[in-house]
């Protein structure tokens, strides 16, 4: 037999003697991003999407504005595990924080704690874990045994989990996609909105789950 | 038809359910206040250990060298009297504190409930009304007497036509019952008179209640369980029972032989009484003890606590007691209150405002145990008091499109938790205060609601949002020798020359105070590498605020 049939055998079998919550296959998202929801049709539930903002200005927060827009207008509660407490919530509408959980964290490794309790959390449709500026020494001393672990808290839930990082840094991502064009100064006279269906997220990686 | 619950050496137990380590070891209570500290009462596995009244404490020990040495506590007793009549209670609203350790509840022209479940569980009226059949006031018993097993309170239950006839059946289910500190056996024991009426023929009947380690018992034919009880169950005063036992009597079925009016002609009033007493008295109006107004439970420890085990384990017995209070008042909890006395004099008090009111001892539990286990006490607690707020359940339907909390205590379990990692007042919704100052938020906790999208802004937004830096980081500044324009920034995570360079913005506020004025000037600078930044001058240093993103 050979090895993919094997996999998929004992995918099956695992289904059946360990069933859990039906959720349909290839659930998601959307984000509203153009970009985005077209490569990918959004940001899949039970699954960790890493954005990688590789230059300054290049759009991270841009987008996490419009992730606080989409989940809004579906009333889903979104957390904000803010690694290095870099959110500002003066530079969006109130109504748009009203759905918001904020964690104020002081490291990388408290970030990830928490992250670790929030996603298990039922109540939830969205977790943005930011580590956009967590020193690279501490990127590279997670283990990615933490990512995977984090994975399998992701799997059975129903929502959909975002890592947003200096460099591309999750193992266990589903999802990567790269953002690299800088802002202009002439982008502080356009609307928001404008700005981010101009968002180019590169897809730098998409792991497909296999069928059954 | 009465029905008493009855725990035999009541003061010993209510301080022996305090603490966890009490289950399965000889144990006995010395009287605190005399010279000579005797036993006053002793579990039947420390009597079996030859453990006897009266004995001083190297005698009991030298006897059993593994004894829990316990002197009485008015705050245990006080506590454990709450927690029998908050069982009571769910039997009949009518119910008595006849003595410590014994309440009486009236079941006539009273539905009985079908159970009380366990603490925490939901007790219920049957589904057919009023239960009257002594098969199901039996089963009705043997539920309070569960409950008040797993309170850590091993009681029996009689059930008889008068109130003393059901204190005797109590007390004779005592006699025939294995000890309470035993194991607890696989199956309760229903003792009753065998008549055909009483529904339970074979005696003992046996039926499956794997948790009750006590008995229940039911008097129907009351001259057949008198007859043999001993004459001293009748308390008779010392002069009488020295005159009955030289006349050779015996039993209450002796005395009961006797000509009535006789003995009333010998022994005036108090033998009357005795013979009342003697033949189950009389069916009499109880003293109706009033339903707890005030949730709260409180208690001192004779140890101070310096770990958590045993502090959970107290907290666990409060709450079970409370829950049955709460269920037979039809109230569920919205706010818990936690004091802990500390060996030094200092208090903690922590609030808990429970996302969903509830009278579920599980989930009140974990709301205290996840607080209580990242909490650190500067010293050994001595008391601890817990209060709790009631109010009405709720039975408002959410609406079709509401969004509510899909499990509310586990999202208030969850931010307690990241609470708890994060420090607390880090988590929450963010609200934006009512201030030009920047950067003035607080944080609340988020609405068991979210509510409906408001409308659009009627200015959109503009730019890009901002990225802060918190602290702001410090900058140097190179500027053009004349009109003093910054060109090149140094900061200690990046540098690069200024390519674009947009204001000063001044702004200040709280100018009318001397502590809290505030003033400064900003600018929005492009560096020539990228990225867009702000640059922001305090007094005479620079810093970059945040990095717009």
């Amino acid at each position: 037999m050979p090895p993919a049939a094997t996999l998929a055998t004992l995918r099956h079998l695992l289904a059946e003697r360990f069933p859990t919550v039906p959720r349909p296959a290839g659930a998601t998202l959307g984000t509203g991003v153009p970009a985005l929801d077209e490569a990918t049709g959004g940001l899949p539930v039970g699954a960790i999407t890493e954005l990688v903002c590789a230059t300054p200005s290049c759009g991270g927060h841009l987008l996490l504005g419009q992730l606080l827009i989409a989940t809004r207008a579906t009333r889903a509660r979104v957390a904000l595990i803010d690694s290095h407490d870099s959110f500002d919530p003066g530079s969006f509408a109130p109504d748009l924080l009203a759905h918001l959980v904020w964690v104020r964290c002081a490291n990388t490794t408290m970030a990830l704690s928490a992250a670790d309790l929030l996603v298990r959390d039922a109540n939830l449709g969205l977790v943005v874990l930011d580590l956009r500026r967590a020193p690279a020494a501490d990127l590279r001393r997670i283990p990615s045994t933490t990512w995977y672990r984090l994975q399998r808290a992701v799997e059975p839930a129903a929502l959909a989990c975002v890592v947003e990082t200096p460099r591309a840094c999750v193992p266990s991502a589903q999802l990567r996609f790269e953002l690299t064009a800088a802002a202009d100064v002439s982008d502080f006279d356009r609307p928001r909105r404008e700005l981010t269906a101009g968002l180019a997220p590169t897809l730098r990686r998409q792991r497909l789950q296999a069928a059954g | 038809m009465f029905a008493v619950l009855h725990i035999a050496d009541f003061a010993l137990h209510a301080v022996l359910r305090t603490g966890p380590d009490a289950t399965d070891r000889p144990a006995a209570l010395f009287a605190a206040q005399q010279k000579k500290s005797l036993v006053l009462a002793a579990t039947a596995s420390a009597r079996a250990g030859g453990i006897e009244l009266g004995m001083t404490a190297p005698q009991a020990a030298a006897r059993c060298p593994g004894l829990l040495i316990r002197t009485p506590c008015a705050a245990a007793e006080t506590e454990a009297r709450a927690a029998l009549l908050a069982v009571a209670f769910t039997l009949s609203p009518l119910v008595e504190e006849t003595a410590p350790g014994v309440c009486t509840a009236d079941l006539k022209g009273h539905g009985v409930s079908s159970g009380v479940g366990p603490p925490g569980g939901r007790a219920g009226r049957p589904p057919d009304g009023p239960a009257t059949n002594p098969a199901a006031l039996l089963r009705s018993a043997a539920a309070a007497v569960s409950a008040l097993a797993q309170l850590g309170l091993p009681a029996t239950a009689g059930l008889g036509r008068t109130p003393l006839l059901a204190l005797y059946a109590a007390q004779a289910a005592a006699a025939r019952t294995p000890a309470p500190a035993t194991p607890a056996p696989p199956a309760l024991f229903l003792l009753g008179e065998p008549t055909e009426a009483s529904g339970c023929d074979a005696a003992p009947e046996t039926i499956p209640f794997p948790t009750v380690p006590t008995a229940v018992r039911l008097i129907t034919d009351e001259a057949s369980f008198l007859a043999p009880l001993p004459l001293a169950v009748a308390a008779p005063p010392p002069e009488l029972a020295a005159v009955f036992t030289s006349w050779g009597v015996r039993t209450l079925g002796d005395l009961t032989a006797l000509p009535r009016d006789e003995l009333i002609r010998r022994f005036g009033h108090a033998g009357l009484a005795l013979w009342q007493r003697a033949t189950g008295g009389e069916v009499r109006p109880l003293h109706p003890a009033v339903p707890p107004q005030r949730f709260a439970a409180a208690l001192e420890f004779e140890d101070a606590l310096e770990t958590l085990e045993p502090l959970l384990f107290i907290l666990r017995r409060l709450l079970d007691r409370l829950t049955l209070e709460l269920h037979a008042a039809q109230l569920v909890a919205a706010e818990l209150e936690l004091t802990l006395q500390l060996a030094d004099d200092a208090r903690h008090t922590r609030a808990f405002r429970l996302p969903e009111p509830t009278a579920d001892g599980e989930l009140l539990f974990r709301a205290l145990h996840t607080h209580l286990e990242t909490l650190q006490t500067a010293a050994a607690i001595t008391a601890v008091d817990l209060r709790i707020a009631p109010a009405r359940p709720l039975v408002r339907q959410h609406g079709l499109f509401d969004t509510g909390l899909r499990d509310p205590h586990g999202f208030a379990e969850t931010l307690a938790r990241v609470a708890a990692l994060v420090a607390e007042g880090r988590v929450g919704t963010p609200r934006l205060a009512d201030t030009h100052r920047p950067d003035t938020v607080h944080l609340a906790p988020p609405p068991a609601v979210v509510p409906p999208p408001a409308p659009p802004p009627v200015h959109p937004e503009l730019g890009p949002p901002l990225r802060r830096f918190r602290p702001p980081l410090p900058a140097n500044l190179e500027f053009t020798p004349h009109e003093r324009q910054p060109t090149y920034v140094w900061t200690a995570e990046f540098h690069g020359a200024i390519r674009h360079l947009r204001g000063p913005w001044r702004s200040n506020g709280d100018w009318w105070e001397q502590d809290r004025r505030w003033s400064r000037m900003e600018w929005d600078i492009a560096l020539a590498d990228g990225g867009l930044y702000r640059l922001l001058r305090l007094g005479e240093a620079y810093y970059i605020e945040g990095e717009y993103d």
